[in-house]
This record gives C-alpha cells, structure tokens and sequence, in this order.
C-alpha cells in the first residue's frame, strides 16, 4: 500500500514546512482562488485536505492535471489543514504560488 | 505551471445557455480588458449537435441528420470546464473579437463556423467533441 500508513515524522515535516510557507512565501486559500491560480499557471503545488467532497477534489485534480502542476493530499481535514496554516477557519485546499524559503516543492513530490 | 487556455482547446461551458454545451477556445483573454477586467475567451461551440446517423438512412437523411448549429461567444474563464481534449479547426480568421459587434458580422461568422465544424465532422475525427455530453 502506497502511503497508507503516513508517519508522524513526515506529517509534522509537512506542517513545518506549510508553516514556513505561510510565513515567507505567497500561497492562497480556498477552492475560487485555487482554480484561478491554476488557470493563470501561478500555482505550483496544490494541497487537499482529505475530506474535501469528491467531486471537488477531482475537478482540483483535473486542473492540477492539465496543468502540470503537484497535488497533495494532505493527511488531515479541512480544520487540521487550517490549523497547520496557522489560520482560525476552516481550509478545505490551498495552492502554494511562492514558496519562500522553503523546500515543499522539491520534497513534497519526491516522496509521492 | 503549464497554461492550459489555448486556442483549439476543446472545453465545455458551464454557465448560461449554452451551460454543457462543447466548445473550442479561438482566442483567450487572459488579463482581460477594459470592457471585461477579468480571464475570459472566445469561443466557438456547438448549440444543435449532430444526430446520430445510422446505416439504413438515406444521403438526404443522413445529410440533414449531420447538420450543427453553431454559436459564438465571450466567456469568463470561471464559466469553463476544460477539457484535455483539442481541436484542431482553424476558425481564427473566421471569427474574431470584432465578430460579435455587429449582427450581420456574427451572423457572417456563425456560417463560417457550422460550415467547418460540419466539414470537420464528416471526416469523423475528433468524434468526441459532437457528442452531447450525458448529464
């Protein structure tokens, strides 16, 4: 099974570097602005939260297909994945367009 | 990172009359203009699909089972499912931003536009694109 078993250590690395994100580089939350950042080709890596609705999960997907861009499925719900943003509602799925000074681009894919 | 809103690619509208209705990008606006400050793009679609043509029919039957009505539009981006499909037609010159001015241009246009989609359907390729799409 691929990933079945996600560890502690790569979940807390994933919220470490979420939170570098969201300090030093440029991101943006909620479904609108994901698609508008995919059809603009700005988004980079695309996160989804695990129960975000299937339908919308596919079509982010698609997009995320079509444009050749990562998509995460982040081992969380949409409040965890709030949380680990640093932020006090919910987020059902971000896209990051500048990550700053961190690595999530060059990693995050690697492992999948 | 790859944009995907090109000309020839085949999407499908999802909003107002024609919502579900297949059409292909001629030209995209991705910045928008003054009159439209937002990604929006021309597109050309079909409004009456072509009928399904069986081998019993006769040439007359078959030829007026095959006929597509065409209709020509300005969409917002937001409005438009796209699709990995293409389609290769060349309508760049037949129909333009200029074409929806005025009534007769798009009416000029509109004939343009059924003409090559129908010849573009009778060679049977890009089958998926005239099929009305279930939903």
């Amino acid at each position: 099974m691929v990933a079945a078993k996600k560890t502690k250590k790569t979940h807390e690395s994933i919220n470490n570097r979420l939170a570098l994100v969201m300090k030093s580089g440029k991101y943006t939350l909620g479904y609108k602005t994901v698609l508008k950042s995919l059809r603009t080709s700005k988004g980079k890596l695309i996160i989804i939260a695990n129960n975000c609705p299937p339908l919308r999960k596919s079509e982010i997907e698609y997009y995320a297909m079509l444009a050749k861009v990562g998509v995460h499925h982040y081992n969380g719900n949409n409040v965890d994945l709030g949380t680990a943003c640093g932020k006090y509602y919910r987020v059902c799925c971000l896209s990051i367009i500048d990550p700053g000074d961190s690595d999530i681009i060059k990693t995050l894919p690697a492992e999948q | 990172m790859v944009k995907f809103l090109k000309p020839n690619k085949a999407v499908i509208v999802l909003q107002g009359r024609y919502a579900g209705r297949k059409a292909v990008i001629i030209r995209a606006f991705d910045d928008g203009t003054r009159d439209r400050p937002y990604g929006h793009c021309l597109v050309a679609g079909i409004k009456k699909y072509p009928s399904k043509v069986v081998k019993r029919d006769s040439a007359k039957k078959t030829a007026k089972k095959s006929r597509v009505k065409a209709f020509v539009k300005m969409v917002n981006y937001q409005h438009v499912m796209p699709t990995r499909y293409t389609l290769d037609v060349d309508l760049k010159d037949a129909v333009t931003a200029e074409s929806l001015q005025s009534k007769d241009k798009k009416v000029a246009a509109l004939k343009e536009t059924k003409k090559r989609l129908e010849e573009r359907f009778k060679t049977g390729k890009n089958r998926w694109f005239f099929t009305k799409l279930r939903f």
